[in-house]
């Protein structure tokens, strides 16, 4: 087993629940011991980056800190945008001594540890979909995908900007397709899968977010897949529940169930309905259920 | 070295697009640039690109190779040929395509134009001396100063995609420069004009730009800078400045975001009224946490604490983001010294077929 500071940041928390309780199941499966935080903050978005900048750097140097005083030496994230703005952070912190002296001091005086730069921090798909890991979720995945066609969807800020995110080739992912094969899926490709799906700019800018978020569901939809797959539940939520808004506005009813990673190796690993907990998405995944159980 | 390209024509006057195939023998340390040059005078005379210093200064030669904006002069070809791999070639994205590879420049031109991509000074005159800028000072627009305004960044944004209308990261990243420049007197009119329908607020965050730009202008954290700076100046009535503002309330008083307010609070109980269908859609899926009790943060009052002490030590705006710009410096340099091949987490050492469709060659080249 190995041991990580796990944080599972604002959606996993409340309204994206689902992907919190498949997790926590799906991780001792995959040789993961998570240790939750639980003094921690929001890491801010890209919004309290953008609106409070300095406040954003001491938010996360408080969320790595509390990580590091776990006695890990990895801090393990399931949504995209948290993953980008705590490893921007550790870079900042671990690159600039003068900085990371001056917001140590800020930490200590507010009664939180200071944060030494000794934690690494990935996501949950990398932790699964290479090395001992990926060996670990191969042998979990008994159940497989009776060949269920799945579109991989990465979001941005797991692939982009790579000098800060550096797992795999931008461009050429390969991350989620391995999964998909290893649980006995079917990888579909389609051009959409690395770009954006909207959500920042979902509320402020509708029309932009939805002619940004089609894309990927249209084009998965028209290379046949079953569902997609998405590490982020900031994506998750765009591509599940603003469906419905493209369909008033365009006419056009995808209904394309979408997944979390955890969800999709968990039914590949055989966890039950109270720990995928289907219900809690807006387009029914009966469609995938249905497939599985023939 | 044999290097073999496949290229999408585009004939202007017959209106008609085609891939054709290309190999010719370059020497060992060619660029793309270098191999389109062969290809125009050993192959077609009539193949049409821009070019001119050769040495990633003028910003002419932006196109995409397999679907990523590139400089065609800074993209060595050695490895690429040595893998076998017939790279397509394509003009920018977001831009009209005149023929071949020229793409139309006029929309880019357009919105730098709209930036005011000059000095406002403002200032009196200096006489016989001239005005001096501290180091510090001019290392706020260090980045934003490098751009060569090749459109490379331009070419994948998703906001602009979506709305043609965007600023976009060239125009936007060039506001920053002059925003952040010590001598430009017209700082509050021009965040006023960026703060606009088209402008900062409409950024997806998809960072293409900052994965495309050639010079290491980081467009992205430019539109950051330029929206610390809006807000820190109370230029925040735009709904992406107010749903910003959220995320810091909700930080500093719950610790954690408070989600189900977070409509209201960026729209207007107005505009959100009418969202209560969609709402309630989303609160049998129990994806509407109710506001009250609301979810807070263990010790939330260390965040608490932590933002009196940010906000007195005023780091504002801005320079929250370039204060740690020196440190993701090195990584810049590093990933520039480790080879530059794509990433291979899995040990397979294979180069993955091109992204975009219609753009990987799958018809039969001619």
């Amino acid at each position: 087993m190995k041991q990580v500071a796990y944080y599972k940041g604002c959606l996993a928390s409340l309204s994206a629940k689902e992907l919190d309780i498949s997790t926590q199941a799906l991780a001792p499966k995959v040789g993961l011991e998570l240790v939750e935080l639980e003094r921690v903050t929001c890491c801010g978005a890209g919004d309290i980056h953008e609106a409070e900048p300095d406040y954003y750097l001491h938010l996360n140097a408080r969320i790595l800190a509390y990580a590091e005083a776990t006695g890990s030496d990895t801090l393990m994230t399931v949504c995209n945008v948290c993953t980008l703005n705590l490893r921007q952070a550790n870079h900042q912190l671990q690159g600039d001594a003068a900085l990371l002296e001056r917001v140590n001091a800020n930490l200590v005086s507010v009664g939180a540890p200071p944060y030494s730069g000794g934690v690494e921090v990935l996501h949950f798909l990398w932790l699964v979909s290479a090395g001992d890991g990926f060996d670990l979720l191969k042998d979990a995945a008994h159940k497989g995908l009776k060949g269920l066609k799945i579109a991989p969807f990465y979001g941005c800020q797991i692939l982009r900007p790579s000098k800060l995110l550096g797992f795999e080739d931008p461009d050429r992912p390969q991350s989620l397709e391995r999964i998909i094969e290893a649980c006995g899926g079917e990888a579909i490709d389609y051009p959409a899968k690395i770009k954006c799906c909207g959500f920042p700019i979902i509320q402020a800018r509708e029309d932009v977010a939805l002619a940004e978020l089609i894309q990927p569901i249209e084009q998965a939809k028209e290379a046949g897949a079953d569902a997609m797959v998405t590490p982020c539940p900031l994506c998750h939520l765009s591509l599940d529940a603003w469906q419905s808004k493209l369909r008033e506005q365009t006419g056009k009813d995808f209904q394309m169930p979408v997944l979390h990673l955890s969800q999709l190796i968990g039914v590949a690993a055989g966890l039950d309905d109270s720990e995928l907990k289907f219900k809690r998405h807006l387009v029914s995944l009966d469609p995938v259920v249905d497939k599985l159980a023939v | 070295m044999q290097v073999a390209l496949k290229i999408w024509r585009y004939d202007p006057i017959a209106g008609e697009r085609a891939l054709k195939e290309y190999e010719v023998s370059a020497p060992e340390e060619a660029t793309l640039l270098d191999v389109l040059d062969i290809v125009k005078d050993q192959v077609d005379g009539s193949l049409a690109y821009r070019k001119s210093c050769r040495m990633m200064i003028c910003g002419s030669c932006g196109m995409r190779m397999d679907g990523a904006a590139v400089l065609a002069c800074k993209t060595r070809m050695y490895d690429i040929a040595q893998a076998g791999q017939i790279p397509v070639i394509s003009a920018m994205g977001n831009l009209p395509v005149v023929k071949d590879l020229v793409v139309d420049m006029e929309p880019f031109w357009g919105k730098i134009r709209a930036v005011t991509p000059w000095l406002e000074p403002g200032y009196s005159d200096p006489g016989e001396t001239e005005h001096v800028v501290s180091q510090e000072r001019m290392d706020v627009i260090h980045k934003e100063s490098l751009c060569i305004m090749c459109g490379c960044c331009v070419s994948e944004c998703n906001s602009m995609e979506a709305d043609p209308d965007f600023l976009g990261p060239a125009a936007l990243a060039k506001g920053m420069r002059f925003v952040g420049d010590p001598r430009d007197q017209a700082t509050v009119e021009r965040l006023q004009s960026y703060s606009g329908e088209h402008g900062i607020w409409d950024c997806t965050r998809c960072y293409f730009c900052q994965e495309r730009c050639p010079k290491g202008v980081d467009p992205r954290d430019a539109i950051a800078k330029l929206g610390a700076e809006a807000m820190s100046a109370g230029i925040d009535s735009d709904m992406g400045a107010k749903h910003a503002q959220w995320f810091v309330t909700s930080a500093k008083t719950t610790g954690w975001l408070r989600e189900t307010e977070l409509v209201p609070k960026t729209q207007g109980i107005a505009k959100s009224l009418k969202e209560v269908k969609f709402a309630m859609g989303l609160l049998r899926r129990g994806k509407v946490p109710p506001p009250f009790p609301p979810h807070v943060a263990k010790d939330v009052d260390e965040a608490r604490a932590l933002y009196d002490l940010v906000k007195e030590q005023g780091r504002e705006g801005y320079e929250g983001i370039v204060q740690g710009e020196k440190a993701l410096e090195h990584l810049e340099l590093e990933s520039e010294s480790d080879g530059a091949g794509p990433r291979d987490p899995y040990g397979e050492g294979s180069f993955a077929v091109p992204y975009l469709p219609g753009e990987n060659g799958d018809e039969e080249a001619e």
